[in-house]
């Protein structure tokens, strides 16, 4: 339900660049703790881009891991391991084991945002 | 042959900017403004109950309620004697600047101290969505179980402060406050956690005077 009006945002802002050119595909990076559905944003999309200068367009998904930063050392932890996990056991595994240096003071810093990357537009009359 | 134009924003990006101006709008009027967030049924309307009366008489607070629809929150907060502006998402799962924006037109906030927003009932939708506030509250009642901040981290990761709501039921439900209070501070340590009962008021004086303190210093902040 809540990547409805994140798919107007991005479809806005497509529209806006694409400036009277047609999209034909637009890129995103969903973080994997965004709580956002790609399959979802992608019905929401078939419905809203309908008779806009996006209709059609394939969405193309860049899925970001979480990442973790150690507050006392600076150093940005090694989660790979546990990547096909869920966001949040990640998590609660990353603050049981804590940094390589000792610590658990841990800050999630990478993976929580939903950003659009770039669009590819038809090459318009005037451009 | 098509052309690629590279865009790299957030998708939330035109209503963070939207944001932006209503906190600079907050700060020239020197309001505190709180965006709480919860789950349904947390509390966040009896939370809002019970500061209003405490406070009545020393700050002047506004409210602007977030629900999908009805005003009964708004009466609820206008029966304490505040001035409320009730917003309703028409099922919209969550706040947007622009709502706040038009709800500005109907509340002066130039005598406000504080202005709290009780955004929609949800504990994922919210957290994306920057209303311009200066602290995010996400309240999280205890019998929702001790485990909602590995549920729903994003709400805690982006929270300044932590409400534990409904305490006074510890001792007949199997979920326990340090157990969520651990789980909250996993996720970001620098929580402010309180734990009240809007029906004992336990709690609720620590919670006062955090408000009190963030209004300090946001004016000594703002000159």
């Amino acid at each position: 339900m809540h990547e409805m009006p994140v798919t107007q945002a991005f479809l806005d802002m497509a529209l806006e660049h694409a400036d009277g050119r047609r999209v034909t595909d637009i890129y995103l990076q969903v973080g994997r703790m965004s709580a956002i559905v790609p399959d979802t944003v992608e019905v929401f999309f078939e419905y809203l881009s309908k008779d806009t200068l996006a209709e059609g367009a394939r969405l193309h998904f860049e899925i970001l891991p979480v990442a973790m930063t150690c507050q006392d050392c600076g150093r940005q932890l090694d989660l790979s391991e546990w990547s096909d996990d869920a966001p949040h056991i990640i998590m609660q595994k990353a603050f049981v084991r804590g940094c390589e240096c000792g610590s658990k003071n841990l800050r999630v810093t990478g993976g929580v945002t939903f950003g659009l990357v770039s669009i590819d537009v038809e090459p318009g009359e005037d451009h | 042959m098509t052309k690629n134009i590279p865009i790299l924003k957030e998708v939330t990006e035109a209503n963070s900017l939207l944001a932006d101006g209503l906190r600079a709008a907050f700060a020239q009027n020197r309001v505190l403004v709180l965006n709480i967030i919860a789950s349904p049924g947390a509390g966040k309307t009896s939370l809002l109950e019970r500061t209003i009366e405490q406070l009545n008489g020393e700050l002047q607070i506004s409210v602007i309620e977030g629900d999908p629809t009805t005003s009964i929150d708004a009466e609820r907060i206008a029966a304490v004697g505040m001035p409320v502006v009730q917003i309703n998402t028409g099922g919209g799962c969550h706040l947007e600047a622009r709502q706040i924006q038009r709800a500005m037109d109907q509340l002066d906030v130039s005598n406000a101290d504080v202005v709290i927003i009780e955004n929609v009932g949800n504990l994922l939708c919210p957290t994306g969505w920057d209303l311009g506030e200066d602290i995010k509250v996400v309240v999280a009642s205890l019998p929702e179980g001790d485990d909602k901040p590995l549920k729903y981290p994003m709400a805690f990761l982006t929270a300044q402060a932590l409400v534990i709501n409904k305490v006074d039921l510890e001792p007949y439900i199997p979920s326990k406050v340090a157990v969520m209070r651990e789980n909250a501070l996993r996720i970001n340590p620098d929580l402010a956690v309180f734990e009240v009962s809007c029906i004992t008021g336990q709690g609720i004086q620590e919670w006062l005077d955090w408000i009190r303190g963030e209004l300090t210093r946001k004016r000594s902040a703002v000159k």
